[in-house]
């Protein structure tokens, strides 16, 4: 289904504010502005957003650690103010300033990065299962190909595709993990080629294409809703920086290649975006201009926020008192 | 006023379960071969309501737990069975370090109401895989309750408690008192979770014991009775743990022996022997014994008797704090 100047303009306008997210991150890691690791999404924003902005308000979303799910932010219209602020510890953190970058906003049904690789490959069969039972909604379950390792991930496919659960595998392959390359951690260069033994509706595509990611998931999301079952989604795309500011970006134990990492650079999403948009008459290169300038409008909002906000250090008692529901 | 009505402990916790899906739409149960009972628990079960609410899975203990997890999230009230309490382990991440931790981790918004179960217990000669007792495992880490019933009538309202809980908790059961009969009322009601119960009253030693271990706690009050006076309690949760009912017993024994089914340290019995010390030290008129597995994985064949807690052991440990 291709999709309307309209959609195309709102796609572009996340990816562009997606890109200013993942920047400010940088920034502000590199200023020691951060608590704990910022995992750079550098030329990678495109799959994120593709996915999730075209959801259902009650679709179920968990994006991964890379970009610490801001493509996912983005796309899903949470208030970024206090993703920043659980970021640094502050009181109006989305999470009370106690999950460090294992974010959440529960209340749009958004569960964010996890350390432990591949988690929520756990919880998605009993979204899926839910999403079933309620029959107007669906899962969108993120993830990037190093999760694929992780037992549960075949317990999670298994299930869903026993129970025909409306969940989409959506799998950013960016061919790396930490230091590891997918020759070394996959037998096959596609991680979808494990839906087949499974029996599950496969598609490669280009993750730095905002476009086809979005139009992609649309499909894959009616195939769910109209109760055929799971699709996965394997988003091809690129890691520009290292796994986490501050880690040597090697290939096993050697640097990665700079001349392969420039060449890649050709690939950044904003560039083929912006040249897409351009050529089909969506936008005016003054409306990209406007919307350049908002983005970083709302970057400088979404700082002075947080920053503005207190640092959370509630007493013993009162954290002692948030372990139970009452 | 008509006696009131017997059942096996089993069959308790099965009434639990039906009188609660009866009553609450949003509860169903997951596990591997629970329509067919491979325990009796959930026996028949699937007749009234469907496998749509008798839900069994493949063999894949992630998978399944995660049916019950992610359900949870989305406002379902789902009952989990492992069949087996060591088998737990093999989804123990999710359990312990996602789903226990996870309300307080992403700011207290959210409830996880689920009831993880299973049987345990030596007695079989099974060996550690299946006999193993995970409740310590599981109640070292806050965000979780954890409760054993000893009796049929608990059973049922632990149970009843544990799914109308809105966190969630661990139910694990004993094998050895699965066929045990007790006075069991027909309508629902609730044994709190986190409450312990003094189940025989004495005057000269506390002995704290539960579960299958509770009955061997009978056994020698009743072999001791005219010459040692002993006051029985049941603990029923070991997440919240009930110290005060084990204090106040304290105050008129001032002798404690507590009997838990699993390894000597950091135990529920190492935990009651630690807060003893550190609030009721003065309460105290001789050390406090613990019968516990010794720090050895539980052999199967024909060493459980004399290397699991036992009538013996116990009666040894309650002369000795008597002497």
């Amino acid at each position: 289904m291709a999709l309307g100047k309209e959609q195309m303009a709102l796609l572009y306008r996340n990816l562009i504010r997606a890109d200013h997210f993942d920047k400010m991150m940088m920034n502000r890691i590199m200023q020691g502005k951060l608590i704990g690791f910022y995992h750079p999404g550098d030329g990678a924003m495109a799959a994120g957003v593709g996915a999730s902005t075209f959801l259902g308000d009650n679709d179920i979303l968990n994006p991964h650690h890379r970009a610490h799910g801001l493509g996912y932010a983005a796309g899903r219209g949470i208030d970024v103010g206090r993703y920043l602020a659980e970021h640094t510890g502050k009181v109006d953190g989305c999470c009370g300033g106690r999950s460090s970058f294992h974010w959440s906003f529960p209340e749009k049904k958004l569960y964010g990065a996890s350390g432990f690789i591949g988690w929520h490959f756990c919880p998605v069969v009993g979204w899926g299962w839910a999403s079933k039972r309620k029959g107007n909604q669906m899962v969108l379950m993120a993830s990037g190909d190093g999760s694929y390792g992780q037992g549960g991930a075949h317990e999670a496919m298994l299930f869903a595709m026993n129970w025909k659960l409306p969940i989409v595998f959506f799998c950013e392959n960016n061919g790396m993990a930490i230091h590891s390359t997918i020759s070394d951690m996959h037998p096959m260069p596609d991680i979808s080629s494990l839906a087949q033994g499974y029996g599950m509706p496969a598609v490669v595509i280009d993750g730095q294409d905002v476009f086809a990611v979005a139009e992609t998931v649309i499909a894959a999301r009616e195939h769910a809703l109209a109760g055929k079952g799971p699709t996965f989604v394997e988003a091809k795309t690129l890691r520009l920086r290292e796994h986490d500011v501050g880690t040597p970006d090697l290939a096993r134990a050697e640097p990665r290649d700079a001349q392969y990492l420039e060449e890649l650079k050709k690939r950044d999403p904003v560039v083929l975006a912006t040249t897409r948009v351009l050529a089909e008459k969506v936008l005016t290169q003054k409306q990209i201009d406007e919307i350049y300038k908002e983005a970083k409008e709302e970057v400088a909002a979404i700082e002075k926020f947080a920053d503005d906000s207190p640092i959370a250090q509630p007493s013993i008692e009162e954290l002692l008192a948030g372990v139970y529901v009452a | 006023m008509s006696e009131v009505r017997e059942l096996p402990l089993v069959e308790a916790i099965r009434e639990a379960y039906r009188q609660e899906m009866e009553r609450d739409e949003r509860v169903f149960m997951v596990g591997q071969d629970i329509a067919g009972g491979i325990f009796p628990h959930t026996k028949g079960l699937v007749e009234q309501f469907g496998t749509d609410r008798i839900v069994d899975t493949p063999l894949a203990e992630v998978g399944m737990y995660g049916t019950a997890f992610g359900a949870a999230m989305e406002g379902f009230r789902p009952i989990v069975d492992f069949m087996f309490a060591g088998f737990f382990l093999n989804a123990a991440s999710p359990i312990l370090a996602q789903t226990a931790q996870f309300r307080f981790i992403h700011g207290s918004q959210m409830s996880l109401p689920m009831v993880i179960t299973a049987a345990c217990g030596a007695g079989m000669r099974l060996g550690n895989e299946h006999a193993m007792l995970v409740h310590n495992m599981i109640a070292q880490v806050p965000g979780i309750k954890v409760c054993m019933p000893s009796t049929p009538y608990d059973a049922k309202g632990l149970m009843t408690a544990a799914i109308r809980d809105d966190n969630p908790v661990a139910f694990i059961w004993h094998l050895g008192t699965m066929m045990d009969r007790g006075p069991v009322p027909e309508e629902p009601y609730v044994v709190p979770l986190g409450v312990a119960d003094v189940k025989r009253e004495g005057s000269d030693v506390t002995l704290v014991a539960n579960g299958f271990q509770y009955k061997n706690a009978e056994i020698v009050a009743d072999k001791l009775a005219g010459e040692i006076s002993v006051e029985i309690i049941d603990p029923r949760s070991f997440s919240p743990l009930d110290i005060d009912t084990i204090l106040k017993s304290l105050e008129k024994t001032g002798r404690l022996v507590v009997v838990d089914e699993s390894w000597e340290s950091r135990s529920t019995a190492s935990e009651i022997a630690a807060q003893v010390v550190d609030v009721g030290f003065d309460l105290l008129d001789a050390p406090i014994r613990r019968v516990t597995i010794p720090n050895i994985p539980l052999p199967g064949g024909h060493m459980e008797p004399y290397v699991a807690p036992n009538p013996d052991a116990i009666e040894a440990a309650v002369r000795d704090v008597c002497r």
